[in-house]
């Protein structure tokens, strides 16, 4: 990584980790985990199932919103407050800057889901059931978060939090419906609908192949191949997002 | 102006006022919460779409919005002031829970004993758990739950006998569950499958309870079916010679039999000429 990117990556991080957001997501997430012991005593049958769909959830949610609230001002903010003018009267080009951003959240992100993991085995491991298969649903969620900062920074390239926040959460809600589009298909008598609903299927971000939560949780397999797509899908979408960020943000009049 | 003519706004009277408003609040609704629970006599309008919808609201959060909709479930079902709480179960457990995880075994199980204990619907209980048993085709505990529904529910024993024979396909089984299989063809009148299934248990166990448990239903077994190939060969004997046979010997002899099968024991079979029956006296260890 550049120097540059390095720098600016450095201290979005440093900018990141004394929102207070960060800590209120952070704490909620450390609560909500804990409080699945209590929810699990009211089963019959297993506890550990609950304790574990319910730290995997929350470790999805809270890193999906701390992906969004902070994605979506990374940028927009820095042109609302025009701190923006500073750095870019620098010799950085503005594609440096918006990658430095991406991976500062990144960083962040890193730091966030590591705690939220860390507290979660804690209690998995107090309660005796630590499985370390459930890892791979961890990292998956990780990608999956990234994809997220990704779009949330490229919306943010574009216009102000606000906006970006509900085009971001709505691509997310698509990114797990868009096995969808199969019922729709099979409804649609016309070959162009059909084909328009394809197309979409291909270009929307597809969020399912992150999402092993299920499987994880009951011990069934989590194939190297598979984990290897989401990684190389999150590789050519990611970089086509960030991409697109950069053009949009390089082509954005600054006044 | 000096700042003693501004006084700073007294934060009390508002938190005190705060306060008081969200307690007001608190007893209004732990009020009309009660009133609710008082008046449960009569189910609340239940609408729950199918799992197939659900799983689609759900954005990936499908397993824990089936604990949430299982964990609702166990105190909904405990709840016996409802009257007519057994109206949806079936779409409950089948069509929304185990549609949304359908690998969580729970539900199944705590499903199907409420469909069979409280609402005495055992067909509906066992469509749960075939739906069960077809989604996780390695679990034994679900296969064995309906054959012994099967078995002790609504003494379909074959029914039961085809489940345990499913339970045993998992290599994880309980050995206790071989043990169920063989018996249920015993219950099902099919001796001779039982004898041959029991037989396998007490030469393969190592388990001396096991064994001495084999061993009585052996035993007992043997003496059914040898009794039975006796009964059916004088049965022969008569047709083909229009006389009782004088001794058991006369089977061997008219070649209705290669030999003559010894009691458990080692001993012989009794035969009453008089009468043409073969007999054991000997005692039954199970008693049957």
């Amino acid at each position: 990584m550049p120097g540059r990117i390095l720098a600016i990556a450095l201290n979005t991080f440093r900018e990141a980790i004394r929102n207070r957001i960060l800590y209120l997501l952070l704490v909620f997430a450390v609560a909500l985990i804990l409080c699945a012991q209590a929810v699990s005593l009211m089963t019959v049958g297993s506890e550990e199932k609950i304790i574990k769909d319910f730290g995997l959830a929350t470790i999805d949610i809270f890193g999906v919103l701390t992906s969004v609230l902070l994605g979506i001002g990374l940028v927009s903010r820095e042109i609302e407050r025009r701190t923006v003018y500073v750095l870019l009267a620098k010799p950085i080009h503005r594609a440096e800057f918006v990658l430095g951003k991406y991976f500062g959240l990144v960083l962040t992100l890193l730091v966030n889901t590591a705690v939220m993991t860390a507290w979660f085995f804690g209690v998995l491991l107090a309660k005796g059931i630590a499985d370390i298969g459930l890892a791979k649903a961890i990292v998956l969620l990780f990608l999956q978060f990234l994809l997220i900062t990704a779009l949330a920074i490229l919306f943010s390239c574009m216009s102000n939090p606000i906006v970006s926040c509900i085009l971001t959460l709505a691509l997310y809600v698509i990114g797990h419906l868009l096995w969808s589009f199969d019922l729709l298909k099979a409804r649609l008598p016309s070959a162009a609908a059909r084909a328009v609903c394809t197309v979409l299927q291909a270009v929307l971000p597809n969020l399912s192949h992150f999402d092993v939560k299920g499987q994880v949780v009951h011990g069934l397999p989590v194939g190297g191949g598979e984990m290897a797509f989401a990684f190389g899908y999150l590789a050519l979408y990611g970089a086509a997002v960030l991409l697109l960020a950069c053009a949009v943000f390089q082509r954005r009049e600054m006044q | 102006m000096s700042a003693a003519a501004y006084p700073r706004p007294r934060r009390l009277p508002l938190v005190a006022a705060a306060l008081g408003l969200l307690a007001a609040a608190g007893l209004a609704s732990a009020g009309a919460a009660a009133a609710r629970r008082a008046d449960e006599r009569i189910s609340p309008l239940l609408y729950l779409p199918s799992g197939r919808y659900l799983k689609a609201a759900a954005l990936g959060f499908d397993p824990i919005l089936a604990d949430a909709l299982y964990l609702w479930s166990i105190q909904y079902y405990s709840n016996y002031r409802v009257q007519d709480r057994y109206r949806y179960l079936e779409h409950i457990y089948r069509d929304v829970i185990t549609e949304l995880d359908p690998h969580y075994i729970d539900p199944y199980l705590i499903g199907s004993m409420i469909m069979t204990a409280e609402a005495h619907e055992p067909e509906m209980a066992l469509r749960l758990l075939d739906k069960g048993i077809a989604q996780n085709p390695g679990d034994w505990i679900l296969p064995f739950e309906a054959g012994y529904l099967c078995y002790s529910g609504i003494k379909d024993y074959a029914r039961a006998a085809r489940y345990f024979e499913m339970a045993l396909r998992s290599p994880d089984v309980h050995p206790a569950v071989r043990r169920f299989h063989a018996e249920m063809y015993n219950r099902a009148g099919d001796a001779r499958t039982s004898l041959r299934e029991w037989g396998s248990i007490w030469q393969s166990t190592d388990d001396p309870y096991v064994r001495t448990v084999a061993w009585n239903h052996v035993h007992d077994l043997r003496v059914e079916v040898d009794l039975t190939t006796l009964r059916e060969a004088i049965a022969r004997f008569i047709a083909a010679r229009g006389r009782r046979p004088a001794r058991l010997e006369d089977l061997v002899a008219a070649g209705i039999v290669d030999a003559l099968p010894d009691d458990p024991e080692g001993g012989a079979y009794a035969y009453d000429p008089a009468r043409g029956e073969a007999a054991y006296h000997g005692s039954r260890v199970l008693g049957r």
